[in-house]
């Protein structure tokens, strides 16, 4: 009688557990057959140009009539020939990156913001959400691109800075006066430094604006998710609405913060209009298309050494709510 | 007892008539509007309402510019008290982008190009974000790393390999002689045909496809799985759930994919530049048509600002069409990401 019970006990579990395997199994199989078309076109398509686009940054080329291109092994010459003999690449590259480093605080900062204020109840919101999201849908590609040499835009609204000093009279309909900063900051006496940033900023309002308009979606669905009771019993708690932001919302939102900050990076440098990229298509096109491919793995893999540093300390200070 | 307010002033059997002492109008409304917080929540109010209506203006200012300039004649450009309306309007602008650009025959390519591509990429990034959202197998962190990895590679990085890998198309180690049945030996030329493009959506690998798995992911994991569950007791199997009961729920997100894979499709001027997959005239796809028409004469004074009118003005055109489909979607667009949940 024991013994029966004894040996049931252990037949049963292993039984189901065989079971369950064979359903995990089944799983994992319509698992991959659901992300099948990503396996292959990353086996076949993607992965031999990532590798060759690889392979030739080691090789010169030469191109050859009837025979296509011929690739000779030399080793990283390509790399040495970007970083130190070409006179504009590390410096453009510094550039580029100081201007990513200013820029990423400036778009996720002013994106959290809008979307703070896109979320509350007020007269005309929708129609203030369709004119914010303009950008997302219609200023990319083509028409950045279009935008990027446009003297009518620049003639029109009179901010062709203050550099050249022409456009000054013309500012009717400047949006705000540069030169009316500086003072402000240079009566201030704060570092000439911190003056150039902001004035680069403001400035820079119109392509900040541009540049967030997925950031302000991502920020406004991390919003909508937040509990509303929690803002409840927070109200009832009497706290003010500027405790309610920094208590809850932010902590709340900082999953967010962390995706929007990766995706800004990601999107400014793979962007068209980023000055490093620029600079390495104008190579392409112009010079040498090898030693262009070089540069962009240089730039690549500075760019992911910066998402990886960013991600690592921010996501020390993230706070998940857990659902489960 | 005085100074209790309430005052019964009849009982009945049945009713019983209660009279409040009431506030009286004037106190209301001090209460109401003159305390402090009253003042905050209106200064706040207005300062909000200014900003939006500013940062509005800043986004809307240049389609104003670019609409206005597009309708100006040669001489409003020279003319120093032209700003804003141009005193001799014209559309001859417009008349000869369209004629000698050929803006129909470019919108009508264009439009085929991006349904293809957005229909395609919608769906396959759907397939694709619910199998890793759903199923969890051995290695699916490390494919999802892929997926993440052609997210962050700049296709300006392989565009060489990429222009190859089209231009002498093979399947590398997995032909077994089935590219040899097409004839050429050094694999097929795709180059100037939709095919690659078509080829990368089905693939999941074209513009910014990884944040559409990823965002298809977030949403398909917010979906419980309890749904599922039902179906799978009902008798359904896997693909009857998911195009029965998973794609019907996903249309807000779907259409959120749509849009941006359509305009993105729509305004690109990587994949159908000239020095990708479209050399030469052989298709007119709207990225060519910025250029500027030979019969207006830029050739004056005021040239710069007139070339540069007319290429905003082949800009407008090409935004125009999808205007139309931003303000029919733009509701879903919010719709579709506040329930996709990207929280985490």
């Amino acid at each position: 009688m024991n013994n029966t019970k004894a040996a049931l006990k252990t037949a049963a579990p292993k039984q189901k557990k065989r079971k369950v395997v064979s359903l995990d199994r089944k799983k994992a199989r319509s698992g991959w057959l659901f992300v099948l078309p990503f396996v292959i076109g990353f086996a076949i398509i993607y992965l031999p140009i990532v590798l060759d686009s690889i392979w030739l940054t080691f090789n010169s080329v030469r191109t050859v009539r009837q025979q296509g291109l011929q690739l000779t092994f030399i080793g990283l010459d390509n790399y040495k020939t970007a970083l130190f003999e070409d006179a504009n690449f590390v410096q453009t590259l510094t550039g580029g990156l100081r201007q990513l480093v200013i820029d990423i605080p400036a778009i996720v900062i002013f994106s959290l913001f809008i979307a703070v204020l896109l979320n509350q109840k007020m007269v005309g919101r929708a129609a203030f959400r369709a004119i914010f999201f303009i950008p997302v849908i219609l200023a990319t590609g083509l028409i950045a691109e279009i935008d990027a040499g446009n003297t009518v835009n620049q003639y029109m609204s009179g901010t062709s800075g203050i550099e050249t000093g022409e456009n000054i009279e013309s500012s009717a309909s400047q949006i705000i006066s540069s030169a009316d900063i500086s003072m402000l900051f240079s009566n201030m006496s704060v570092g000439s430094g911190l003056v150039q940033t902001i004035t680069d900023l403001v400035n820079d309002v119109y392509n900040i604006i541009n540049r967030s308009g997925v950031q302000m979606l991502i920020f406004l669905a991390g919003l909508q998710s937040i509990d509303p009771a929690i803002y409840e019993s927070c109200s009832i708690d009497g706290a003010t609405s500027w405790e309610t932001f920094w208590k809850i919302t932010f902590p709340m939102i900082s999953p967010m913060i962390l995706v929007n900050t990766i995706y800004t990076v990601i999107d400014s440098f793979t962007s068209a209009d980023n000055s490093v990229m620029n600079f390495i298509s104008n190579y392409y096109n112009t010079t040498s298309m090898v030693v262009s491919s070089a540069m962009a793995w240089i730039y690549f893999v500075i760019v992911v050494a910066i998402v990886a540093i960013v991600s690592a300390i921010l996501s020390a200070y993230i706070f998940y709510q857990r659902r489960d | 007892m005085t100074d209790n307010p309430i005052k019964v002033t009849k009982e009945t059997k049945k009713k019983i008539r209660v009279e409040f002492e009431r506030t009286s109008a004037w106190k209301k409304f001090k209460l109401k509007y003159l305390s402090l917080n009253f003042l905050g929540m209106t200064i706040f109010k207005i300062f909000r309402l200014v900003l939006l209506i500013g940062i509005s203006y800043v986004i809307l200012y240049p389609f104003f510019t670019k609409i206005a300039s597009s309708f100006m004649s040669p001489t409003d450009f020279v003319d120093v008290t032209v700003m804003l309306i141009p005193k001799s309007p014209t559309l001859n602008t417009y008349k000869q982008i369209i004629i000698e650009n050929h803006y129909f025959q470019a919108l009508f390519n264009t439009l085929i190009l991006s349904l293809i591509c957005g229909v395609i990429q919608t769906f396959i990034c759907c397939v694709i974000g619910y199998g890793f959202a759903k199923y969890h197998f051995k290695g699916s962190k490390l494919l999802f790393l892929c997926v993440v990895l052609t997210m962050i590679v700049p296709h300006q990085t392989i565009r060489y390999s990429m222009f190859m890998k089209f231009r002498y198309f093979d399947i590398g180690y997995f032909d077994f002689g089935i590219l040899s049945l097409f004839g050429d030996k050094d694999g097929i030329n795709l180059i100037n045909t939709f095919i690659p493009l078509i080829m990368l959506s089905i693939f999941g690998l074209a513009f910014k496809n990884g944040l559409y798995i990823f965002m298809m992911r977030q949403f398909f994991k917010n979906v419980p799985d309890e749904l599922e569950e039902s179906a799978y007791i009902d008798g359904s199997g896997t693909f009857r759930t998911f195009m029965q009961i998973i794609l019907p729920l996903s249309v807000p997100m779907m259409v959120t994919i749509f849009l941006f894979a359509f305009s993105w499709q729509w305004t690109d001027n990587f994949y159908t530049s000239t020095s990708m997959f479209f050399p030469g005239k052989s298709q007119v796809l709207l990225s060519k048509i910025v250029s500027i028409p030979r019969t207006l004469d830029t050739n004056y004074p005021g040239g710069n600002l007139f070339s540069a009118a007319i290429r905003n003005t082949c800009g407008l055109l090409i935004i125009a069409p999808l205007l139309v489909v931003y303000l029919f979607c733009q509701k879903f667009l919010v719709q579709g990401i506040e329930r996709s949940g990207i929280t985490g």
